[in-house]
């Protein structure tokens, strides 16, 4: 009985195995043993040409002695979340509201919304680079001269606008689905207890859209630490370093240097992960009560 | 009934989507003496098999235009109707060559010949990946003198050649003839000075339109361009060992605070001031009247802009005489090929003077054989002949060492501090070259 019970197991647990497997090979060829490759890497010195030289902890320290990480990548990645993220989901925790109140044309806007969610980032990058070039459209309607992608001073805020554009979206999207997860019947409760609207919307539908939140502001700072494509196509980290981030020195080293450092970049890739990992961890601990369905 | 003409047509659809996607695709624009040859060539690629006894040799570079790679290919299929034991695949990179060929070279797939930059191609040699060619060009008769000496050098390391140059840029000094004669000015000769081209962009710049000013020279903060400057002042970017930068010492600094002048006195601009990643369109546009650029933009003009009238002369001298850059791009053979002959027989058709005749006329770039020198299209085409002359004049190789890409951003990010912070010239110098001193540690 037992033993049929365990074979029964087995043969659950196979097939459940190989449904998943397609993905599971794909996972492991290019994930997995890339990442295992990665922290490898970054014991070693290693220049794509000859073999990789195991050094320690060497290309760790120096990374952490690199002015280009400490003064620029670093301070821009945290200046980059610190602004996009609560920009990006308050906007689309709004916009998400609109959405779901009775508005004429909402599936019109719900559209319009999303549609720069899912263009290509590269697209959408040249977009803006010809919206904000100096005879762009932005300064014509604006009446301004400034060459915003070619000065240190504004090309990192139209990099972080251009991501707030294109990810709030697909935020509002998954706020949306929240929203029209909680029960009419509480707001009616609130109601019949004389709850204003304003009301309603910070002590019944913020709490319960805590999980959500957990879930938007992860996968935000997750993907603001890890900006590169936009910055690869506009300003290529420039003007003077003032848009290179922790991902795009990672890039440059591992493949822009004429000396290939990529024993150094897998080491700051390795830093990166720890960043996030340690930010995740943070970001739960504060975000307390979400609790299990932050899981998903 | 309805069914079997449901699949007729369906079978119809999927007839003329196979076709559709049948046709090689014939790249657009191509000089038209080159476009039959081409076509042909890629037919028989794509459908004659490859005899087993034939010796496959990969060939590859990047693709810096349709026409460029279509002569390319016109070159090989004539190799092959020469040599058919010798299938050459060429294999064309598009995108960041450096990076696509390192990840092969790292994976050991790299192909047997590839193009190999001045800017980097000593960190393959002294990996030991390139192929010494001393031997095979031995065996073969092809001697060294054969080519342009500076050439040679710019690819020698520890006595041994590792590349044949495939050609070569030097910077010009590209002028537009109507901003010239608008402003009443003589053309520019070989012979003028720093001094003269100040006076000529103080009188072509004509900022009365504001919706296309004119400046006189543009001087973009490109680390390409900018040397030229440091060496007709008599300076260098590093010391001959390549151990240390010169970029902090007074000729250096001099020609910084000359090269940045320009646009401190409302006479020059960078390209980005007028909304452009490149100099070469707003000269095309007649927004520059004054540029250095390489002979790659003779052909963007033709293409791009070909009412503009212009003439090329040698860049200027400065205080302490000519100076210039010198950019190639070698044919390297990889140390890991199974077949080193047949892929010298493939770089020496293409280095031939009969190949660099071709290469030549076709007005893409210049050849490194000596002997083309004094070529009938040399004599023909004085704009191409003053980039080929600059070759003389002071120029050196744009290459820095191995740490060049710091070297090339530093420069890059000094201009850029004086362009855009208004830094002093000299402190931003002595910033780059700090750097610079930290990353050759």
């Amino acid at each position: 009985m037992a033993a049929s019970g365990n074979a029964r197991k087995l043969s659950e647990a196979i097939t459940g195995y190989l449904f998943i497997s397609p993905w599971l090979i794909l996972f492991i060829i290019f994930s997995l043993i890339s990442l295992g490759y990665a922290v490898y890497l970054s014991f070693t010195s290693y220049n794509l040409l000859k073999p990789p030289q195991f050094i320690g902890l060497e290309s760790y320290r120096r990374v952490l002695e690199e002015d280009l990480f400490l003064q620029k990548a670093l301070p821009n990645t945290f200046k980059y979340v610190l602004i996009v993220v609560p920009i990006q989901t308050i906007l689309s925790l709004v916009l998400a509201f609109a959405m779901d109140q009775k508005l004429r044309f909402r599936r019109f806007f719900r559209t319009v919304f999303y549609l720069p969610s899912v263009t290509s980032s590269v697209v959408i990058s040249l977009i803006f680079i010809w919206i904000f070039a100096p005879q762009g459209i932005f300064n014509q309607i604006m009446g301004l001269s400034v060459n915003w992608l070619d000065d240190p001073r504004t090309a990192f805020y139209v990099i972080m606008g251009m991501n707030i554009f294109t990810t709030s979206g697909t935020l509002m999207l998954i706020f949306l689905a929240g929203l029209q997860d909680i029960s009419p019947s509480i707001y009616e409760a609130a109601q019949i207890d004389g709850a204003n609207g304003v009301q309603q919307f910070f002590y019944i539908t913020i709490p319960m859209l805590r999980p959500v939140i957990f879930f938007v502001v992860t996968v935000g700072v997750i993907g603001c630490f890890q900006v590169f494509d936009q910055i690869y196509v506009m300003t290529a980290g420039g003007p003077l370093d003032s848009t290179t981030t922790i991902t795009y020195l990672i890039y440059k080293w591992a493949f822009r240097d004429t000396t290939i450092k990529m024993g150094q970049a897998s080491a700051l890739a390795v830093i990166l992960t720890l960043i996030i990992l340690g930010v995740t961890i943070l970001q739960r601990r504060i975000i307390e009560g979400s609790g299990s369905s932050a899981e998903r | 009934m309805k069914s079997l003409f449901k699949l007729l047509s369906a079978l119809l659809v999927a007839a003329f989507v196979l076709t559709a996607c049948g046709t090689p695709a014939t790249p657009e624009k191509v000089v038209e003496t080159v476009k039959e040859t081409v076509t042909v060539k890629q037919t028989e690629i794509v459908k004659v098999e490859v005899p087993a006894e034939k010796t496959v040799v990969r060939l590859s570079g990047w693709a810096s235009s349709p026409s460029e790679t279509a002569l390319l290919e016109s070159l090989l299929y004539k190799f092959s109707v020469e040599n058919p034991d010798i299938l050459v695949k060429y294999e064309p990179i598009t995108g960041d060559y450096k990076q696509a060929l390192l990840t092969s070279i790292a994976g050991g797939v790299e192909p047997d010949i590839y193009y190999v930059d001045i800017f980097w191609w000593l960190e393959l040699a002294t990996n030991d990946a390139l192929l010494p060619l001393d031997d095979l060009m031995a065996a073969s008769g092809v001697k060294k003198d054969e080519f342009i000496p500076s050439l040679v050098e710019a690819f020698t390391y520890n006595g041994k050649l590792y590349g044949i140059a495939k050609d070569f840029n030097t910077l010009g000094m590209f002028y537009n003839k109507d901003l010239f004669d608008k402003a009443g000015l003589a053309y520019p000769t070989d012979d003028w000075t720093w001094t003269e081209l100040k006076d000529a962009a103080k009188k072509l710049t004509d900022l009365s339109d504001p919706n296309k000013p004119v400046y006189g020279f543009c001087t973009p903060p490109d680390p390409g361009r900018f040397p030229a400057f440091v060496f007709q002042n008599g300076g260098t970017v590093m010391t001959p060992d390549f151990k240390d930068t010169t970029l902090d010492s007074e000729a250096a600094v001099g020609a910084a605070e000359f090269y940045t002048s320009f646009r401190a006195e409302g006479i020059g601009a960078l390209p980005s001031d007028l909304g452009e990643g490149w100099q070469g369109t707003l000269f095309g546009k007649g927004q520059c009247a004054m540029v250095y650029e390489g002979g790659w933009l003779i052909p963007y003009l033709r293409d791009q802009f070909p009412g503009t009238k212009y003439g090329v002369v040698m860049p200027p001298a400065g205080p302490k005489g000519e100076g210039n850059l010198i950019f190639t791009v070698a044919w390297g053979i990889s140390a890991n090929t199974k077949n080193p002959e047949a892929a010298w027989k493939v770089v020496q058709f293409l280095t031939s003077e009969a190949s660099q005749k071709t290469v030549l006329e076709s007005g893409f770039a210049l050849p490194s054989r000596k002997s083309l020198q004094n070529s009938d299209y040399l004599k023909n085409n004085p704009n191409s002949a003053a980039i080929f002359n600059g070759s003389f004049n002071g120029a050196q190789p744009f290459f820095w060492g191995a740490v060049g890409s710091d070297v090339n951003d530093q420069m890059g990010k000094a201009l850029e501090r004086v362009f855009k912070e208004n830094q002093p010239v000299a402190e931003a110098m002595k910033q780059a070259a700090e750097a610079i001193r930290k990353a050759l540690k």
